[in-house]
């Protein structure tokens, strides 16, 4: 095992019943860019997180440069030359870009008055490697595409040369991946090893040499990326649980599926401006509509106003400006209850708080803001009989792992959450319906699954605005396309095919040049 | 008495008022930076007096008898910091039920150690030690630096503070361990030692904290010797926004109203007294309301840190 430059055997690591990985080797070798493919719950994470020192495996050894090694925790992991940069920023956001990145490399009582040797430094690697930041500037301030070069400056700062991404290109823009895609290019150049987590083929293929695809948290195949193609990847991906010929997610757009005519708009917005928790307009002016039989789909990084114009429009959020109309009915805070009666569905982003009630049965969660009508009502009474019936078929036809309708919701996990607000919002009939991130963590057959119960539901006419921010998913399904930033949507795209580069030109702030 | 003299009266009685709620406030925030919130304030207090009374009673030395007491507050800390950060226990019932605890321990320890008498045991009060030349300084020097060292500490540990906070590696440790654990300990902080180290010394001062009321007021231990002054200093660590130059500050404040309200207690200008006991708190929640505005608590305060647990427990 000596030439190998990291090199993990028989990796395995539980979360009480939860077998994360089974027995997984992983090799990395000096100099190369190497993928960690797999969807979501594929123990991506885990595993790096075990060769970080953040999670202790259960079995397994590691070897570095042919030595084994025990990994205790991340000072360990430093100390071998492994740095790694997590999906979710593990930064302190009142900091500044400085104080982030050399925390913990400080001696103790070092003032940190004068840290002008240190800013020189990270300077320094900022130029070499292309990853421009101002040192001085707070954390809290930027954007995320710079939180994303900070977060990469930390453990470049520590000297390591053995970089782990996990999924290092959530929430940039086209144009910011690119960038990264260079920074990294850059690194391997200067002799630098990189492991690339991801779950999108598309990035493999672009960046990595070699990739190693996981699935239910056990090797499927390690390859070179010059001895395999997409259709391989795809299917050592999904395995036999998605017919990848058939599937509309690895099929690319299909023309023939859309429909040539829209109905009248559903969904009409109009200056529309909407109070965020901190005080000021989160959404400040966004004017579209969304007609009958379309998918307005709506771009943007995360945290420029869409959860408030989604919440603005379930009338969940006091209206402090303009006009909104869904399904005809005139959008004001409190109207929720009419908007949803009138047959509007709603796909919460964080599906954890709203629209969930983890001490309620699976049955209750199932029928959820339904329940004050008929069938499911019976004069002053709930039909239990039908509520129970109906939510065993949910439950078999969305795949839900549970013990039942009777169990209490808090015992779902995760993935199993967000499959029952999908069957609560698709099986009940509607002619609106906003989803917000509606496949966030889901593994890809329920990803494909979902994909085509909303051209489902579009078939029917269904009026659906689509809000996301994996800008693959928009491009896949939207009949249109706008971006958001910073509370106002930059620009419109009135029919497919979409120009990435012109909505992640939006995304960043940059308006559509007027064609 | 001259005008003068009574300002320097009362601004020297408002500087001895301060003591137990700045260097109390100081431990609180002090492992509250680190995400540790103890609200055991008031029992530690009770205990670290009592020891700090017994302490200097039968050494025959005030010293002795506070750094007894300071032992004291350290190890309720240590239990404090083995139960949450070790144990992963709830903070809160944890604080609670560890006032309980060393509030009745005080008692017991007492009557075990002196009974009942009808004449109770007396120590020494705090001598005022000036400071030469600076106790020269016009009006300053009165009230400055002719005090009791516990005085002089408590400035300087104020000082001494907002110094290591805010302008050592260290200090960057401790506060990004408040915030973000997770961040901290993936750059290789020590989370669990930052954690210990802050709370023990948290409960030191707080020891502290107690044993400067026999020592410095009555001379004598009693079961109410802390009046609530422990509680007051969680709300003072709000109020003073979770750094140590506002705590400061916001102690000088509170022991401002309540040495004015006393005072206007004692001459009897006319204001039912019940109010004039309430003055302080009214005060201080008026002037909160602005000031929460203001003050950021610990983005992680209260919270155990847990590296393989998902999110925050
Ligand atoms: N800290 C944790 N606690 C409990 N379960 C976890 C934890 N981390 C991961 N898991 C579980 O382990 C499996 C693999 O997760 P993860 O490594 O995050 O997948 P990926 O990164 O490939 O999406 C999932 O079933 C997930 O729910
Ligand atoms: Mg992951």
């Amino acid at each position: 095992m000596g030439t190998h430059l990291v090199s993990m055997q028989g990796i395995r690591k539980t979360f009480g019943d939860v077998v994360a990985l089974d027995n997984v080797d992983f090799h990395l070798e000096k100099g190369e860019i190497h993928g960690l493919l797999g969807g979501n719950g594929a123990g991506k994470t885990t595993l790096m997180n075990v060769l970080y020192g953040l999670y202790q495996p259960d079995a397994g050894k590691i070897y570095i440069r042919g030595q084994e090694v025990r990994i205790r925790s991340p000072r360990d992991a430093l100390a071998h030359g492994i740095g790694m940069v997590h999906q979710h920023f593990l930064q302190v956001p009142p900091f500044t870009v400085v104080e982030n990145i050399v925390l913990g490399t400080l001696p103790k009582l070092r003032a940190t008055t004068h840290l002008e040797e240190e800013i020189g430094k990270i300077r320094a690697l900022a130029e070499r490697f292309g990853l421009e930041v101002d040192p001085l500037a707070r954390v809290e301030d930027l954007p995320v595409g710079v939180r994303q070069r900070v977060e990469i400056l930390k453990v470049l700062y520590r000297g390591v040369d053995i970089l782990i991404l996990d999924e290092p290109t959530t929430n940039l823009t086209p144009q910011e991946v690119d960038a990264l895609f260079q920074s990294l290019r850059f690194m391997v150049d200067q002799g630098l090893s990189v492991v690339f987590i991801t779950h999108k083929i598309r990035e493999v293929m672009a960046v990595c040499d070699r990739v190693t695809v996981l699935r239910d948290g056990r090797n499927v195949f390690t390859v070179s990326l010059k001895e395999t193609d997409e259709e391989t990847l795809v299917r050592g991906m999904v395995g036999e649980q998605l017919d990848v010929a058939t599937s509309f997610l690895f099929s690319g757009r299909r023309e023939e599926a859309r429909p040539r005519s829209f109905g009248p708009p559903r969904v009409e917005v109009e200056d529309f401006a909407v109070m965020g928790d901190d005080g000021t307009l989160a959404v400040d002016g966004c004017t579209f509509h969304v007609r009958a039989g379309e998918i307005f789909g709506l771009a943007g990084v995360a945290g420029n106003g869409q959860r408030e114009l989604a919440e603005g429009l379930m009338g969940l959020r006091a209206v402090a400006r303009g006009r909104a109309h869904v399904n005809g009915i005139p959008v004001q805070e409190g109207a929720t209850r009419e908007i949803l009666n009138s047959g509007v569905a709603y796909i919460p982003e964080d599906r954890l708080e709203d629209g969930f009630l983890p001490r309620a049965s699976v049955a209750h969660n199932l029928i959820l803001g339904y329940h004050t009508r008929p069938p499911y009502r019976k004069g002053w009474f709930l039909d239990w009989r039908l509520v129970f019936q109906t939510a065993w078929d949910l439950i078999r036809e969305y795949n839900i792992r549970t013990r039942g309708p009777h169990d209490i919701a808090a015992n779902l996990s995760g993935g199993n959450i967000q499959r029952l607000m999908l069957a609560r919002a698709f099986a009940h009939p509607m002619k609106v319906l906003i989803a917000h991130n509606p496949t966030r963590g889901l593994d890809i057959p329920s990803m494909e699954f979902v994909y085509r119960k909303l051209l489902e539901q579009r078939a029917q006419g269904v009026a659906i605005l689509l809000i996301s921010e994996d800008l693959d998913e928009l491009l896949l399904l939207s009949d249109r396309l706008g971006a958001m930033y910073e509370g106002r949507i930059l620009g419109i795209l009135e029919h497919p095919p979409f120009d990435k580069y012109v909505i992640g030109r939006m995304m960043a702030g940059i308006p559509a040049e007027t064609r | 008495m001259h005008v003068s003299q009574q300002i320097i009266t009362l601004a020297r009685l408002v500087i001895l008022t301060l003591v137990p709620y700045v260097l109390a406030a100081q431990g609180t925030m002090l492992g509250g930076r680190a995400g540790v919130f103890s609200v055991a304030q008031e029992g530690i207090m009770l205990v670290s007096a009592v020891v700090g009374f017994l302490g200097a009673y039968y050494t025959g030395s005030l010293f002795y008898g506070a750094l007894l007491a300071m032992l004291a507050g350290g190890l309720v800390g240590l239990a404090f910091a083995y139960f949450t950060t070790t144990l992963k226990m709830d903070q809160f019932v944890i604080g609670l039920a560890l006032f309980f605890a060393t509030a009745g321990l005080s008692t017991l320890i007492y009557k075990i150690a002196i009974g009942v008498t009808l004449k109770p045991p007396l120590i020494p009060t705090l001598q005022d030690i000036p400071i030469p030349l600076l106790e020269r300084i016009p009006f300053l020097g009165d009230i400055l630096f002719r005090q009791n060292v516990f005085v002089y500490f408590t400035i300087f540990l104020s000082v001494g503070l907002w110094y290591l906070l805010y302008r050592t590696g260290l200090g960057l440790e401790i506060r990004s361990v408040g915030e973000n654990p997770l961040a901290a300990d993936s750059l290789g902080v020590n989370v669990t030692l930052v954690r210990y180290a802050t709370t023990i010394v948290g409960g030191m001062l707080m020891g502290l904290a107690g044993a400067y009321l026999p020592m410095a007021y009555t001379g004598t231990f009693t079961e109410d010797i802390v009046r609530g002054r422990g509680w007051l200093s969680i709300a003072l660590t709000y109020f003073g926004g979770w750094a140590p130059h506002t705590i400061f500050l916001a102690a000088l404040f509170f022991a401002g109203v309540e040495v004015f309200a006393f005072r206007a207690q004692v001459t009897g200008i006319g204001i039912p007294y019940q109010f004039l006991l309430m003055l302080p708190y009214i005060a201080t929640i008026l002037v909160m309301i602005p000031g929460f505005r203001w003050a950021r608590e610990p983005a992680f305060l209260g919270k155990n840190y847990d590296r393989e647990k998902r999110g925050i427990s």
